[in-house]
């Protein structure tokens, strides 16, 4: 397999939901005010809790695609639960 | 006088297009008739008209006809006509063609009565057609396990370019069911059946466990199909950006003669994600079990054909039931999905029954799937493409083996793409409607023409197309990834403003009306140029609202029938009148 490297992505922060997406075989997403984002490779495990409301650090993968094809696909760095 | 002489000539081109415009003309076959006779026509007034017919033989339709008097008769056309037209008429409800229907071909798997997908799709007439024998499609996937119903089904070598081996098992359980859909086995007195069952599989696994996978790999994975012999890739899977890499496979694959198709993709957003929206990928959107589009499906630019993708919001019967993978034990289970990926694997089995029988062009797979597709009327916002897929008139018209010109063009005018900025829809343009009201404009100019200045005014052009059509071309234009509904509003008359925005065909009456041209002759009337645009408004809107009157008078609130018409009408009236008074002031004014 071939890892194109993802560093020139920025960093970004974001702030949702956590949810189960349905679609396909179902994946993680992260709900956000403007956009849903694809959590890539369902990582890290112990944010994966339906309806946790989470800030999350970490850049978009363009060189990614997937089945669920729900939005954008963000790899995860660092998180923060809320309240 | 010679005036009145274009003006006759004008209308009577119009009754002629709207006399053939496509309606419910099609026709089907037969070489016998049906009497159907009235239930209060007693036995011996039957028996009397039916003796009366002994030189065509008439007959019960069988042993249970007799309680509803329906007899059968051989005969064409010319013989309902003639029938139609004599004593028989009086004694019947009906005299009509007897259409021959075809052959169903049903499959014997306990669980096809659940697969509403395959029959939405009319898969029973065409497997009396096609079965896909000989074609090899490639499923780009999570990788394809052998389960049960699958063992049946011919495989090809294919590849594991996530762990980099040969044996691409599926670890996810995504790409089984894909795989299921396009060629489960059928006619096995087990589970479900697959569109193209005796096509052969490619598994190429390019997503993980988890359901993704790089850009590089996927390239990859299109050109080791394109080199193994695959007829047809499926790609249930899309996100990212624009990748070089990636447009370039698809274009050697293209180029190889492979038929590439993709999910459209399932963020409910208009416009479809890559790849799907890349030259030379058929874009497939997902509908329900109603035929409305699924809430999660994809739509506007890009999109290419719907097929059924399932919503299992309301239970999993709503869903796509294939046999897949359960991942956490790898045993075989039956399981209904909902997703764009689902919607695309019936169009590449389509597609691979399209090749097996005899067209090898992937640009006339293509066209063959358009133009066979159900079209959707009103289809603004391009949620279904080119319409619903219809695997039996696709195979149909695939073995049917002519190609006329003018299907080719107007495929070409209805599917033009223009790379990946812009992308126009035809469909949405309703060419012959907005035609017909420019044509009405200017022939109403031309009646008050003694009242214009010579030559007429650039402005009172702008008028008469504003008013009349709007600049209409522009309502099947979308700019990826920007909302379409500004180009919509351009493209519309102003008595169509009211619904534009929305998408919606149906006239709003506080436009389509003659408080517009009022307003703007009210403001513009004293200017010595704009006025022109006013006055030519006003004979575009008068145009506009007849056209919509006689061919599609639907309004909010009103409806469709003959108060919208009078509505409509009378307003046109007003319209024209304000122009003709305007312009006759200015004339004494002058």
């Amino acid at each position: 397999m071939t890892n194109p490297s993802s560093d020139q992505e920025e960093t970004m922060t974001l702030e949702g939901v956590v949810e189960r997406s349905p679609l396909g075989m179902g994946t993680w997403s992260i709900v956000c005010p403007e956009q849903t984002v694809e959590i890539f490779q369902a990582q890290p495990e112990d944010i994966l809790q339906e309806g946790l409301r989470v800030r999350v650090t970490g850049k978009t993968r363009p060189d990614v695609m997937t089945l669920a094809m729900i939005g954008p696909v963000f790899e995860v760095d660092h998180f923060q639960i809320l309240e | 006088m010679k005036r009145l002489f274009w003006f006759a000539l004008f209308l009577a081109a119009i009754l002629w297009a709207i006399g053939s415009y496509p309606g419910l003309s099609n026709e089907g076959e037969f070489d016998s008739i049906i009497l159907n006779f009235k239930d209060d026509v007693d036995v011996a007034q039957i028996e009397q008209q039916v003796a009366s017919l002994s030189g065509f033989s008439p007959q019960l339709n069988s042993s249970f006809s007799d309680i509803n008097h329906v007899y059968v008769l051989e005969g064409d056309r010319q013989l309902i006509k003639q029938l139609k037209q004599s004593d028989l008429k009086q004694y019947t409800q009906a005299i009509e063609p007897n259409y021959i229907y075809q052959a169903l071909e049903v499959p014997n798997d306990p669980d096809y009565a659940k697969q509403w997908n395959l029959k939405a799709i009319n898969m029973e007439q065409a497997w009396s057609r096609s079965k896909g024998e000989g074609v090899t499609v490639a499923v780009i996937d999570t990788g394809v396990s052998p389960v049960k119903d699958l063992a049946d089904t011919a495989f090809v070598p294919g590849y594991d370019f996530v762990n980099d081996k040969e044996d691409a098992a599926d670890d996810n359980g995504h790409g089984t069911h894909v795989a299921g859909t396009v060629a489960q086995s059928t006619n096995n007195n087990y589970g479900v059946a697959g569109v193209a069952y005796k096509a052969k599989l490619m598994p190429l696994k390019v997503l993980s466990a988890f359901g993704g996978g790089t850009v590089s790999d996927i390239a990859d994975a299109i050109r080791f199909a394109a080199d193994q012999g695959a007829d047809v890739i499926n790609m249930s899977l899309g996100g990212g950006g624009r990748s070089q890499v990636m447009e370039e496979a698809i274009a050697y694959a293209h180029d190889k003669g492979v038929v590439i198709v993709a999910a459209a993709g399932n963020e409910n957003r208009n416009s479809a994600s890559f790849p799907a929206r890349y030259d030379h990928v058929i874009a497939v959107s997902a509908l329900d079990s109603d035929g409305a589009r699924a809430p999660y499906s994809n739509f506007g630019a890009g999109v290419n054909i719907s097929a059924p993708g399932g919503s299992t919001q309301s239970g999993n019967g709503q869903g796509i039931l294939q046999e897949t993978v359960d991942p956490r034990t790898g045993d075989g289970v039956f399981r209904a999905l909902q997703g764009t990926s689902m919607a695309s694997p019936h169009v590449a089995g389509v597609a691979a029954l399209i090749r097996a029988s005899g067209v090898s062009d992937p640009d006339r797979v293509a066209q063959i799937l358009y133009e066979s597709a159900h079209g959707i009327e009103h289809d603004e916002l391009n949620q279904f493409g080119a319409g619903y897929l219809d695997a039996e008139a696709a195979v149909k018209l695939a073995q049917r083996g002519q190609w006329p010109f003018h299907l080719f063009f107007r495929w070409l005018w209805q599917t033009a793409f223009f790379k990946l900025r812009l992308w126009f829809d035809a469909s949405a343009v309703p060419v012959i409607p907005k035609l017909l009201m420019i044509g009405v404009a200017y022939s109403l100019a031309v009646l008050v023409g003694s009242y214009l200045p010579n030559p007429w005014p650039g402005l009172f052009h702008g008028g008469l197309i504003l008013g009349s059509a709007g600049l209409f071309l522009l309502r099947g234009l979308y700019i990826f990834d920007l909302p379409q509904w500004p180009l919509r509003l351009l493209g519309s008359s102003i008595p169509e403003w009211g619904t534009a925005a929305q998408a919606n065909p149906v006239l709003n009456p506080i436009t389509a009306s003659v408080l517009a041209p009022l307003l703007l002759l009210a403001f513009l009337l004293s200017h010595p140029s704009l006025k022109w645009y006013a006055i030519g408004s006003a004979l575009g809107v008068g145009a506009c609202l007849t056209v919509s009157a006689v061919l599609d008078p639907e309004c909010l609130w009103i409806g469709s029938g003959t108060w919208a018409r009078v509505y409509l009408l009378v307003n046109a009236a007003l319209s024209v009148l304000l122009a003709y008074l305007s312009l006759q002031s200015e004339a004494n004014q002058a």
